[in-house]
């Protein structure tokens, strides 16, 4: 069935865009909707992340089947010819089961037609409302016809129906007619009035014409009934009392003319039950007299809406993926201790974000919003509104510590040296791999200063307004001083809209009001065929998110595959293949768009056809009107019915809006893609004058031809693809990556060096919230015994490995039987990780000190006995987070939290401290924290330069001297059990790594392409990782990795050819002297010496396009299409020659 | 005399730059109608040929720019062109040009202000320089 291949999006941020992207790459169909009308969510208002403060958003775009994709920045917008991206639309409603399952979509009408607006702007510039920009977070103003974000060139202008005032300026200067006001469509509504009382047909016909509406009057029911029959009426308001017939004889006879006909009764007190009486029999409402004017139009309006509305469309769909991000805490809620809104020197970390941006509102500079100065002194306060009891938030919002670090040294970039920063935190949560280093850098490089502790309030300086802080530092002094700047860092809340779509789906919360997902999975919700990806499960940084949008595509993937949903293979190969042009010469047809004749100013239209008929290989010159309506777009098809022309050139405004279609054009006529092009005239920018409008529009068709005519036809063959996976461990990464791919459909060989899969699910028990790891195990082997198309070899390890996408030949050593070949197309890493080992702390010289994992067995195996313990220390970070270690490791936080309160609830009377430097109780994990505390589990910071020392002596427990900085004295604990938590080190051997063309990072975890926004996949194609072997990590996110890894695999794995791509490189054999420039140039690896060394050869699908090689050659061999020296010199004639 | 119009050649990157052009123009921000953009997938790809071609076809300066260090959608392809413009900066006076007509910079999407700044300062810049030597005499 059609409908089980498509997929539904909800939310179109990171995570949303990611799990369309990723669907949409593997085959699938997709609906991609969002609330807002424009893409990219909240990443559309940040431009640079941590921990790179630089953007990587347009990584996200797909590396292989480049070409079905936009190929410019997300910001600019985003098409796929497999996502269909509905903007302004929500969900009504959601029913079914996985596989079929029907949802209603409504879409607000914005007042314009997307296809019309060109983006010229006009219409803001006369606009006379002014509202605040919530783009720019409200520190600078927009009007009521706008652009939701500056850059997006794919979605136009939009009315904010809320501050429009319905004015109409804006509709008159539109160049296109784009604007329809709701204004328009009032005037098209009928309201028939029918009153025996003049006074009050008098009154509403005034109401309600100033409201602009279209109305008629009728003194009494016969008088309607023949107005009915007349003319068109959509409303009708009927008085209950009237003499002769009366109202509810009017309903009843009207809806035998008009069945569909919406009534509004009108009734005075003493008839209320007679008005419900005729609600029974079919009238919409009742309004009660006397009117309360603005319910009444609030009524008419809400019927009014709901005809003219679009209606809700149905539509068919195998699974569903919620991915509708988060709200932030209000922190002029409560208490505001902070004195946010009152002190205009605070700001909150969006509010600050839009400060540092280049499209904010001081392009950049760093000044105070509120008086411009310059800022000097910036403090940045952690957990407002999280971590708080007080406002309801027992949780860590994950990201504002990273955010925080981030904007101190966006702020020093931008404010330089003198530039001060200070960062008032509870614990730092560094808790990502690259994370630890990148805050060290932080303090290191721009001296940010960290100061342990939470402020208790902030008053502005009497005399100068600049906000004060007072705080109560670690050795119990109170501080004040003075910042010109304070930045909080609010916390997450659930999105407004998530608690009515949870009833209406059936899904349950969790106690704070985000998506609760189910055990081992951070995408699987309670309801079948439903999935979560994103902040509404809680907040989580991009490298989470775009993770566990993969995870969340990957189950979407499964559950269409299961119920049928074939992959579109099938349209792929249908595909007519391109033409063979090889031997015609170049013969281009040009459409040019006149826009009405604004393209024809001054007569340019004929100079511009006779400078574009000066090039002979231009066959035809069609001037089009409306190509952006779909008659002018008929009429550019009819117009280009030249069989002769191999080559299509159009032009029209924003052309980008054009891609879908002309796609399609391409398609039909049988074009390469790269034979079509299609330019923005931009006729409507600013431009000094008419003349130097006509050269730029000239030159850019000039230089369009040019590029045209030297295009070559000549395609490379495409890539053979394997459609088999290995998978390199059998832990439970290693496992559920192999699950995800059979599950597909496709042929899996799963490697374990051990004798049996589990890896460290052998040892762990349940994790911090109760979770049953056991039952995980045995329930995943079962699957991957059961699974037909997973081959499972134990006790083998590889040997040797070498190959690309597509083709990979791996020598497998099983430890009783000869090796063999396992020829694959990707390959899968999940080598896992292990504890770390240590000499610290008496580790190894008393029996009395052992490690998080030993305590784990031996509370297992009952080695250890809760009821014999006096009292316990855990030490954290042990040679952890500093060098030569510098990375969290996660989950050591959390397994000090499970196994202290295991002990305290075993046993209350052991005393249970935990020393520890900052603890990383990301998300939900923290209400374990305080439960802890309130458990009476006792947490110590200590810090790197005052570590705790240990003495150790035989016949006494090991003693523990440490600093406590409450009491500002060093303590004693004797214990009968120190546990140490010493991390986790990857085991991923380097030269396994190198064999498939991936790298480690200086931690010897494996290094993806992008730590962000390409998380689990090697730079080098068709290499993946997934578990620990990436980064330290827990179960559930281990598996989320291991789908996102399975469902990245499947991208590949989907058909048996990769096609290249229109912007790929090729070698001139005859130019190339194999120097090998071309080999070390290529960041992709897509370039190697053939086996016989007697030649450079190109993987097609590795290649991205770059034409880093064609700048490197010294001899002109190596060609990149599309971008090839003779198009490029043409291009730059062309350029040189126009007139200024 | 009639006041000179100089003609500057603006390689910029698909990804960033572009992206800080076009958002200049749909911001309506006003820079100067001498810079003529073409558009390149990344500024790795800028090969010193294609500068020295459009200098000798007449342009008074080139521009490159792509996106910031770190920011490069292929990685590393603006370190390529940075190096590549560095070198081409000493011999481009053996050309009869001076280095003053190659640029170099780095201009982020969001950027749309910053774009438009330095193209006023580019074209002010190449102005107070007067035309390119190539105008009026043929090298070889």
């Amino acid at each position: 069935m059609e409908n089980s291949n498509t997929a539904l999006v909800v939310g179109a941020g990171i995570s949303g865009i990611r799990a369309a992207l990723d669907l949409a790459e593997s085959g699938h169909r997709v609906v991609l909707v969002e609330r807002a009308p424009h893409l990219g969510g909240i990443l559309s208002q940040l431009d640079r992340q941590f921990p790179t403060n630089r953007c990587g958003m347009c990584r996200m775009l797909p590396a292989f089947e480049r070409d079905a994709a936009s190929q410019a920045c997300l910001r600019r917008g985003l098409f796929h010819e497999r996502i269909d991206i509905r903007l302004s639309t929500q969900i009504t409603a959601l029913s079914g089961a996985p596989g079929h399952m029907q949802v209603s979509l409504r879409t607000a009408p914005n007042g314009v037609d997307a296809r019309r607006c060109v983006g010229c702007g006009e219409c803001a510039e006369v606009c006379p409302v002014v509202v605040p920009d919530p783009f720019n977070a409200g520190l600078t103003t927009r009007k009521a016809i706008y652009q939701p974000v500056p850059h997006d060139r794919s979605t136009g202008y939009v009315i904010d129906v809320q501050a429009c005032t319905q004015c109409g300026v804006c509709a008159s200067v539109c160049p296109t007619q784009a604007i329809q006001l709701a204004q328009d469509g009032r005037r098209k509504f009928h309201i028939l009035v029918v009153d025996d009382e003049l006074v009050v047909r008098d009154s509403l016909k005034e109401w309600l014409l100033a409201e602009g509406y279209s109305v008629r009057m009728a003194a009494s029911g016969a008088e309607a009934l023949e107005m009915l029959s007349g003319q068109p009426v959509h409303l009708m308001l009927a008085d209950i009392k009237m003499p002769g017939m009366d109202g509810v004889e009017l309903l009843q006879r009207s809806r035998q003319i008009l069945p569909e006909l919406c009534v509004l009764m009108m009734t005075a007190y003493a008839t209320v039950e007679t008005a419900v009486e005729a609600m029974k029999m079919g009238a919409l409402d009742y309004l009660m007299k006397p009117f309360d004017t603005a319910a009444m139009m609030d009524k008419v309006a809400a019927v009014f809406q709901e005809q003219m509305a679009e209606q809700d469309e149905s539509i068919a769909v195998g699974a569903v993926i919620l991915a509708c991000g988060s709200d932030y805490f209000d922190p002029r809620r409560g208490k505001n201790p902070y004195g946010y809104g009152t002190c205009p020197h605070v700001l909150t970390q969006l509010e600050f974000e839009r400060l540092l941006s280049g499209s904010g509102p001081f392009g950049g500079a760093l000044l105070r919003p509120a008086d411009r100065r310059p800022v000097g002194k910036i403090a940045f306060l952690q957990c407002v509104g999280s971590r708080d009891l007080q406002s309801d938030a027992d949780f860590c919002s994950s990201v504002c510590c990273m955010i925080a670090i981030k904007q101190a040294r966006l702020a020093r970039e931008r404010g330089g040296a003198q530039l001060a920063a200070t960062l008032f935190h509870m614990d730092l949560r560094t808790a990502g791999l690259p994370y630890q280093r990148w805050g060290e850098a932080a303090c290191e490089q721009d001296q940010l200063r960290l100061v342990r502790g939470r402020v208790h309030s902030l008053l502005a300086d009497p005399a100068s307004g600049d906000p004060v802080l007072t705080w109560l530092g670690p050795d119990g002094q109170i501080t004040g001083e003075t910042f010109d700047l304070v930045v909080l860092a609010v916390g997450q809340r659930p999105a407004q809209g998530l608690a009515p779509l949870a009833e209406m789906t059936g899904l349950s919360l969790n106690p704070w009001g985000f998506v609760r997902t189910q055990a081992h999975s951070l995408v699987r919700t309670d309801q079948a065929g439903i999935l979560v990806a994103g902040a509404c499960a809680g907040l989580k940084d991009i490298n989470e998110s775009v993770i566990q949008a993969s995870a969340a595509a990957a189950e979407a993937g499964r559950i269409l595959h299961a119920t049928g949903g074939t992959l579109s293979v099938a349209a792929d190969a249908a595909r007519t293949p391109p033409r063979d042009l090889s031997a015609d010469p170049p013969r281009i047809a040009v459409a040019l768009c006149t826009c009405d004749g604004a393209l024809n100013a001054e007569g340019a239209a004929a100079a511009l056809e006779a400078r574009l008929n000066q090039d002979p290989c231009v066959s035809r010159i069609v001037f089009l009107n409306r190509l952006c309506t779909d008659d002018g777009w008929r009429t550019l098809v009819d117009g280009l019915n030249d069989p002769q022309a191999n080559r299509i050139l159009l032009g029209a405004c924003r052309s980008d809006a054009f891609t879908p279609r002309l796609r399609a054009l391409v398609a039909e006529n049988g074009l390469p893609s790269q034979m079509v092009e299609a330019v923005d005239l931009r006729i409507y920018d600013r431009e000094p004058s008419a003349a130097s409008r006509q050269a730029r529009v000239a030159t850019d068709l000039a230089m369009a031809v040019a590029r045209l005519k030297h295009a070559e036809p000549v395609r490379p063959p495409g890539v053979s693809v394997v459609q088999h996976a290995l998978v390199v461990g059998g832990g439970i990464a290693g496992m559920q990556a192999a699950l995800s791919i059979a599950e597909r459909g496709y042929l899996v060989t799963l490697v374990e060096k051990q004798a049996s899969l589990g890896g460290n699910l052998h040892w762990l028990r349940q994790t911090l919230d109760g979770a049953d790891l056991t039952a995980l195990l045995a329930d995943t082997i079962d699957r991957v015994a059961h699974q037909p198309l997973i081959h499972v070899h134990l006790q083998t390890e590889v040997q040797s490995a070498f190959g690309q996408v597509g083709h990979f030949y791996t020598t497998l050593a099983p430890a009783k039987a000869a090796p063999h070949i396992l020829e694959h197309g990707v390959t899968v890493l999940a080598t896992g990780c292990g504890e770390a080992s240590t000499a610290a702390y008496g580790y190894g010289t008393h029996a009395a000190v052992v490690t998080q994992k030993e305590l784990e067995v031996r509370l297992a195996d009952q080695r250890i006995d809760p009821q014999q313990l006096g009292a316990v220390v855990m030490i954290l970070c042990v040679a952890s987070r500093e060098a030569p270690r510098s990375y969290c490791s996660r989950v050591c936080c959390p397994t000090a939290l499970k196994q202290a309160l295991t002990l305290k609830r075993a046993n209350p009377a052991t005393a249970v401290y935990i020393l520890y430097r900052d603890m990383m109780t990301c998300g939900f994990s923290e209400t374990f924290f305080t439960q802890a505390r309130r458990e009476g589990i006792v947490f110590m910071p200590y810090a790197t330069d005052a570590k705790p020392r240990v003495t150790a002596d035989a016949t006494q427990g090991p003693c523990i001297r440490t600093m406590d900085s409450i009491l500002g004295a060093d303590v004693e604990i004797r214990v009968d059990l120190l546990v140490l938590a010493t991390g986790l080190v990857p085991e991923l051997p380097p030269e396994l790594a190198t064999a498939y063309g991936a790298q480690l990072d200086e931690d010897h975890f494996f290094r993806p392409a992008d730590f962000k926004w390409r998380p689990v996949e090697a730079l080098t194609a068709g290499v993946f990782a997934c578990g620990c072997a990436l980064s330290p990590r827990g179960v559930a996110e281990s598996i989320a990795t291991a789908q996102a890894a399975a469902q990245k695999a499947v991208g590949i794995l989907r058909r048996p050819t990769i096609a290249p791509d229109a912007v790929t490189a090729t070698v001139r054999r005859s130019l190339c002297s194999l120097c090998e420039r071309c080999i070390d140039a290529c960041p992709f690896g897509a370039r190697a010496l053939s086996p016989e060394q007697d030649q450079v050869l190109i993987n097609p699908a590795m290649c991205q396009g770059c034409g880093a090689c064609a700048a490197a050659c010294p001899n002109g061999a190596a060609v990149v299409s599309n971008y090839s020296a003779g198009q490029m010199l043409a291009m730059i004639a062309e350029v040189v020659k126009c007139d200024v | 005399m009639e006041s000179f119009e100089p003609v500057v050649v603006a390689f910029v990157c698909n990804w960033c730059t572009y992206t800080a052009a076009d958002l200049a123009g749909t911001s309506r921000l006003d820079y100067p109608p001498n810079v003529r953009l073409i558009r390149v997938m990344c500024t790795g790809m800028v090969d010193p040929q294609y500068i020295l071609k459009a200098l000798l076809e007449g342009a008074d300066a080139v521009l490159v720019s792509g996106c910031h260090p770190g920011d490069c959608h292929y990685i590393n392809g603006n370190y390529k062109a940075r190096r590549r413009i560095k070198l081409l900066k000493e011999i481009l006076p053996q050309f009869g040009f001076e280095p003053e007509r190659l640029q170099l910079t780095w201009i982020g999407a969001s950027d749309g202000i910053q774009f438009a700044a330095i193209m006023r300062a580019l074209v002010a810049q190449v102005t107070a320089l007067g035309p390119s030597q190539a105008r009026s005499a043929m090298i070889v």
